[in-house]
């Protein structure tokens, strides 16, 4: 047990810069996940922090104590692989023993090898398959036992690469949900990377999002979700990912150009007014001053409702036309066509149809705002745009939006 | 009766017949002088140097070159020669493992400055001329008291066995991922208990294919004990050639005999061992 410290981790592979200065306090005992895209960085920063990466620049501290020149064998971390990286000649519960017999992690008996050797297979359920080989294993199975020959030794801080990522969906699920109740893991501090926002959301204490080697945003779950430092971050929460619309900002109105150009509807372009204070701060980081620029509008899909009564006043409505109805079960995922932008929603009504004009709304506070792009960037997944509202200003969600008039609404 | 072909079925075309025709004439031509020396060696002496096929077959060549009759022929003794070449090329190969394996590793792990040079000197000992460098070394060896000795037998082999080894082993720990032995260091195990304990395992097969094929080109190697060794000493490569005669009476089936028993060696330690050599590194540590 014990915290972690990151200050500045700079990794190099070749001239390929793969971490910028990555700064990270996790608490004792914290859970904290690390999400990004492939390709992020986010391995790299598991193995700096084990030791196991040469041309690290920065500093690390497992439990208060400098790792600078620390061999790995001597930080007391444990690391799950996600390439599992079980001992092919050993068998699995001759792969748990390890750890125990190295005589680093504490002296253990044979007894009490075998013991807690017992007591983590059972709690992963791996337990009949202690005399395999990891070849006779699936690949669930190996995870599963990769994870466990980090449960089973005690350790500072324990490293998890995508511990559920090759287990098929509904098995990562309960397995999630197990991870979550594992007393081991919720009393070791423990970096956990992964590609996937549900885990994220669901077992970080907090989540850092890492891209191209920076962290982008770290906080709670509630957090990242729900106040995304940009639009980089909003899209990386979330299935389907939020809209974006590029808008034009004058004064303390957001305008999405209508119809794109060819403005083939004449109807209900999206328009929202900001809040003075949030327009201040925004103009200042947006190119071309306090007079306008443009800025990026966020709605999550599953924010957005399917109106069957009158409109509502107080919600954002959105009208249009409906391209695609993709029916998942219980849900129907909607591209609508509204003047001319596409916009995705997710509805439990399943009456709407391909072709049906409709109405979504969306309260106010969960219009999201991000200032400073030059231009719509949906197209890559690097948010190169940076949209990201100035000087720290807490503006996203915008709240009290006052309803504007657009077009002919 | 005539049967549709299904699609990939055989069939017999003159251009596939004329190409079965001569792959066997290649087989045959490829395979006749070993056939031949097998003649060679069951002919008796006054037979040795008619090129027809009928002859009164004998076992008589190989009792002879064992014997001393062919230690007085060629002031060699031949078992002597067999016994001198198993221990050079044991010892050369032991030599080169204890060496080679953790070159090997290190030249399969880290990459530093000037490690390739490294490498390419090492593989360039074998594709260097032996006679390049035969003089000096051959002078070097008077001068050290190495002439005509095992141990200098064994030292000058590395030539041989060294790069193979190192080279061979280096890409089967290449393949090898390295987070095996990463993991072995954060389960408390130091670099070197990493090694012995992971790497060195996985790479048997390659260790067995390694030393097997450098034992063969040990074994085969016909430069250095001819240049390097004298009469008390003498390889078996060395020893075979002594039957040809040097200005006296050459015996041809005796060479033959003498290089078959030579061949033996090499071939039943290839035939016991070459599971290692077929089986590929087929573990399941590692996603596939």
């Amino acid at each position: 047990m014990g915290s972690l410290s990151v200050r500045g981790l700079t990794a190099r592979y070749g001239k390929t810069v793969a971490l910028h200065g990555i700064d990270l306090d996790v608490v004792d005992g914290e859970f904290f996940v690390i999400l990004g895209p492939s390709g992020a960085g986010k391995t790299t920063t598991l193995k700096s922090v084990a030791g196991l990466v040469d041309a690290v620049e920065g500093e690390v501290r497992i439990a208060g104590r400098d790792m600078t020149g620390v061999e790995p064998y001597a930080r007391n971390v444990a690391m799950a692989f996600e390439s599992y990286a079980l001992y092919p000649q050993k068998t699995v519960e001759q792969n748990l023993a390890s750890p125990l017999r190295s005589g680093r992690t504490g002296s253990w008996s044979v007894a009490e090898q075998s013991e807690r050797i017992r007591q983590v297979t059972t709690t992963l359920g791996i337990e009949h398959l202690r005399g395999r080989f990891p070849r006779e294993l699936s690949n669930g199975q190996r995870q599963r036992t990769a994870l466990g020959r980090v449960l089973v030794r005690p350790a500072d801080v324990y490293l998890l690469d995508e511990p559920l990522s090759h287990l098929d969906a509904k098995l990562r699920a309960a397995m999630r949900a197990e991870l979550k109740q594992l007393g081991e893991m919720s009393r070791t501090t423990t970096l956990y990377v992964t590609h996937d926002y549900q885990e994220a959301l669901a077992l970080g204490d907090r989540v850092g999002v890492l891209r191209d080697g920076r962290l982008v945003q770290v906080g709670t779950p509630q957090q990242v979700w729900h106040e995304p430092a940009d639009t980089f971050v909003a899209r990386m929460f979330g299935q389907p990912e939020m809209n974006l619309f590029s808008a034009d900002l004058t004064a303390d109105l957001a305008a999405v150009p209508e119809g794109g150009t060819a403005a083939r509807s004449r109807r209900g372009g999206i328009t929202v007014g900001v809040p003075a204070s949030v327009s201040g701060s925004l103009s200042g980081s947006v190119a071309g001053g306090a007079a306008g620029g443009s800025v990026l509008l966020g709605i999550r899909p599953r924010d957005l409702e399917v109106l069957t009564g009158p409109e509502p006043s107080d919600r954002l409505v959105l009208r249009g036309r409906v391209t695609l109805a993709e029916r998942l079960g219980r849900l129907v995922e909607l591209s609508v066509d509204v003047a001319g932008e596409s916009v995705i929603a997710v509805t439990d009504d399943q009456r709407v149809r391909e072709g049906d004009p409709v109405s979504l709304a969306v309260p106010w506070e969960q219009v999201h705002i991000f200032g400073g792009g030059a231009g719509l960037d949906t197209g890559n997944g690097a948010g190169t745009a940076a949209a990201r509202l100035g000087s720290g200003a807490p503006v996203s969600p915008v709240v009290d939006v006052s309803a504007a008039s657009g077009g002919d609404r | 009766m005539t049967r549709e072909r299904q699609p990939g079925q055989r069939r017999f075309s003159p251009a596939s017949i004329g190409a079965d025709v001569v792959l066997l004439a290649w087989f045959l031509f490829s395979l006749f002088p070993l056939i031949w020396l097998v003649l060679l060696s069951l002919k008796s002496e006054s037979e040795q140097i008619s090129t027809f096929f009928e002859f009164t077959p004998t076992l008589s060549n190989f009792a002879t070159v064992l014997s001393d009759e062919g230690a007085r022929l060629t002031s060699v003794n031949f078992t002597e020669a067999l016994l001198t070449s198993v221990l050079n090329c044991v010892g050369a190969v032991l030599v080169s493992l204890v060496i080679g394996v953790p070159a090997a590793y290190a030249a399969g792990r880290w990459q530093y400055k000037g490690s390739g040079d490294v490498m390419f000197t090492i593989l360039s000992f074998r594709f260097a001329p032996e006679l390049m460098v035969i003089v000096p070394l051959f002078v070097i060896y008077n001068q050290l008291g190495l002439f005509d000795t095992n141990v200098g037998m064994i030292w000058v082999l590395q030539l041989v066995t060294m790069p193979l080894i190192v080279w061979i082993l280096r890409s089967y720990f290449q393949d090898l991922p390295p987070e095996l032995e990463q993991a072995a260091l954060l389960d408390g195990y130091t670099r070197k208990r990493a090694f012995l304990m992971v790497a060195l395992p996985l790479v048997r097969p390659g260790i067995a294919a390694s030393a097997l094929l450098a034992f063969i080109f040990a074994w085969n190697n016909y430069v250095f004990p001819l240049i390097l060794t004298g009469s008390s000493h003498t390889p078996v490569t060395v020893a075979v050639t002594r039957f040809l005669g040097g200005g006296g009476q050459a015996f041809y089936s005796l060479t033959a005999a003498a290089a078959i028993i030579a061949a033996l060696p090499p071939l039943l330690v290839a035939l016991s061992i070459q599971r290692y050599l077929v089986r590929g590194l087929s573990f399941g540590a590692v996603k596939a």
